[in-house]
């Protein structure tokens, strides 16, 4: 067994499996801890296929990719950097999504801070709206 | 190390002719340690009888809060050994980013709640946040670590030598996904009970009242069982019953949690319902290895 996840990683993969958002849950380093079932229908590969994936091996099959559908490397990614600052942080990404082609998506990430020290992010998807697409 | 059961009531106090019983005192329980020292597990309102019964003892006592609800402090201003002044008195609980442990028991123990303050009890006390703490008492190492519950609560564990505890009193490991679909490092509580010679834990309803009271921070049976034999604890002690359980419905339960426990591949003499003053001497661990 792994060791025990902090408790508020527990409570939000409860939350994120109870919710019809497409939402990921990464750990401190990035490793994609857990995603629900609409992300699973997002990417078009649910998690129990996928199983927890470091953040190397996520953004290089989900994204985000940049303007020449090029994996963006996880340490570079702006949201990555304002979660490491502790700050909630949203933008607009290229992801890869089930069928294999690339679309634009906005990215919500809000930082999760356990009693003593920050244990990851909750990663939230929105579709663009119609302007947008 | 061995126990005594000062309050294994839910909720609120319930006496009556028709708890006496599984008894209807809120959660405490004495923890006697290998070298004759003793712990107390909440201070529900068992405290009171626990502290007429306790000796008038040098050593210091130790009082380990699972969290501030009132059934697991109300006792707290009944406990004898506070109003003698050559008491020393440690009370361990969760922290909070909100205020310190001692300013939070301190609206409680506080007008216009009570007539005294946390300041004029004559003995002397000291508030520690355990959270997120490791530490030696006497021969036992003590752990804290939060769990799911309403508010940050705690759940602990004792080793002493070959002998384990773990009480985790109030506890909703299953809420938002059945237990059987999570992995062990996914389940709150897991490390914190894994291998326990004894486990106390919350079975506040049955499964059938449970879908009434999810998220209210407490276990159905089936989540109770399903969490001890996931931990392969050698024994279980289910606790916390709902004010609502009178004796007569709790003895109904007990051919159920035994065959139930016993279908998980348990023994059914290694699970019961927590009855106040039963006295459990806390045998090793072994006997799990043995667990199919």
């Amino acid at each position: 067994m792994s060791a025990q996840k902090p408790l508020e990683l527990i409570l939000a993969r409860n939350l994120l499996s109870s919710i019809s958002t497409p939402a990921f849950l990464v750990g401190e380093e990035g490793t994609l801890l857990f995603y629900n079932e609409a992300a699973g229908a997002l990417v078009g590969r649910r998690f129990e296929e996928s199983g927890t994936m470091s953040a190397q091996e996520w953004t290089t099959e989900f994204g985000p990719f940049d303007a020449n559908d090029q994996p963006m490397n996880y340490d570079e990614v702006p949201i990555t950097l304002k979660l490491r600052e502790g700050r909630p942080a949203h933008g607009n990404f290229r992801i890869c999504v089930a069928g294999g082609h690339h679309e634009d998506v906005h990215v919500s990430a809000i930082p999760i801070v356990g009693n003593d020290s920050a244990s990851g992010a909750i990663v939230i998807f929105w579709p663009l709206n119609e302007e947008e697409a | 190390m061995k126990l005594k059961i000062w309050g294994a009531r839910g909720s609120v106090p319930a006496p009556g002719p028709e708890t006496m019983h599984y008894g209807g005192n809120t959660s405490c329980v004495e923890v006697t340690l290998s070298d004759g020292s003793t712990l107390i597990l909440d201070a529900g309102t068992g405290i009171r009888n626990l502290g007429l019964a306790l000796p008038r003892i040098e050593r210091p006592i130790h009082i380990l809060l699972t969290h501030l609800h009132l059934d697991h402090i109300q006792g707290l201003m009944f406990f004898a050994p506070l109003f003698r002044p050559e008491s020393e008195i440690i009370v361990w609980g969760p922290a909070s980013p909100e205020a310190s442990l001692r300013e939070r028991i301190g609206r409680y123990i506080s007008a216009p709640l009570a007539p005294v303050e946390v300041r004029e009890l004559p003995a002397a006390v000291s508030f520690r946040e355990a959270e997120p703490l490791e530490w030696q008492l006497g021969p036992a190492r003590i752990r804290a670590q939060s769990v799911n519950h309403r508010g940050p609560t705690l759940g602990y564990r004792v080793d002493d030598g070959d002998r384990s505890l773990c009480y985790i009193p109030d506890h909703e490991p299953g809420l938002g996904a059945p237990l059987g679909e999570l992995e062990d490092d996914w389940i709150s509580g897991f490390e914190l009970a894994q291998d326990a010679s004894l486990l106390i834990h919350d079975c506040q309803y049955t499964d059938t009242e449970y879908p009434q009271h999810l998220g209210w921070g407490h276990s159905p049976m089936r989540d109770a069982l399903e969490f001890g034999h996931r931990t392969s604890a050698r024994r279980l002690l289910l606790f916390h019953h709902d004010p609502l359980h009178s004796d007569d419905f709790l003895d109904s339960l007990t051919g159920d949690v035994a065959e139930r426990w016993t279908g998980l591949g348990g023994r059914p003499e290694d699970v019961e319902l927590a009855t106040e003053r039963r006295e459990i001497e806390i045998a090793p661990a072994e006997a799990a290895a043995s667990r199919p």
